[in-house]
């Protein structure tokens, strides 16, 4: 299964928005999202940035949360999303 | 182009910019800035008044900002909340108001364009979308 991960912000509204979604994602389909808080844990932000070269592009030039991606094809997808479009981005071979 | 510091001769305003104004905006004299060191700048503002904002300080400079624009605070009141605590958390941990939506990538001037309010106008979240909005959603084009 692909490493998932998710970074988020703890006051980023978009992110508590996204949090249900992703959980109900989790527990119909059997995905997991590491989740990574990126404003209050600086190992977490620097795993982020580690990941910049290839979130950048996707995300308008910046490190925007929440940010969605896919550890082993390096796909990216940011912001607000509807279950659906997410199902297909996760399950995604 | 390098930005530089000025000082009004004749009421100490400070500018930080590539050119001085022509008008000083609180004396109102023209022709009245000289170029100063960062250290000066930094003496003249250190020994200025404390502004520290409460947020609801900062709520009221950013909806007097927007008054004058296109776009205003999102009527969204818990949205605006959560936002703004997070622009506190942010300053307190991180030093300045950075946007609780995008992450700092620890290059000053990079940095500097995420502090609230930042340019949003020229995202693509906004710029020529109709119900546009800046990345975190604090401010939403005026209908």
């Amino acid at each position: 299964m692909a490493r998932l991960l998710m970074f988020h912000g703890k006051e980023c509204p978009h992110c508590k928005k996204m949090m249900p979604v992703v959980e109900k994602l989790e527990q119909e389909t059997g995905v997991h999202f590491e989740k990574h808080e990126v404003w209050h844990d600086e190992k977490n932000a620097d795993l982020m940035r580690s990941y910049k070269p290839v979130i950048t592009p996707r995300c308008g030039g910046q490190l925007r949360v929440p940010t969605f991606l896919n550890a082993e094809t390096n796909d990216v997808i940011c912001g607000e999303v509807e279950y659906d479009k997410l199902k297909a981005w996760a399950e995604k071979k | 182009m390098k930005k530089r510091y000025w000082r009004c001769f004749v009421c100490n305003d400070i500018h930080y910019g590539v050119a001085p104004p022509e008008l000083c905006p609180t004396c109102k004299v023209l022709n009245a800035y000289v170029e100063i060191t960062a250290e000066e700048a930094r003496k003249i503002l250190g020994g200025g008044p404390d502004t520290a904002f409460a947020p609801v300080d900062f709520r009221q400079a950013i909806e007097r900002f927007a008054a004058g624009n296109e776009f205003m605070l999102n009527p969204d009141r818990d949205k605006v909340e959560t936002l703004l605590r997070g622009i506190f958390e942010n300053e307190k941990n991180h030093g300045f108001k950075y946007c609780p939506c995008r992450l700092r990538t620890k290059d000053w001037n990079e940095d500097l364009k995420l502090v609230c309010p930042c340019n949003f106008t020229i995202h693509e979240t906004y710029r020529g979308v109709k119900e546009g909005e800046c990345w975190c959603g604090l401010f939403v084009r005026r209908k």
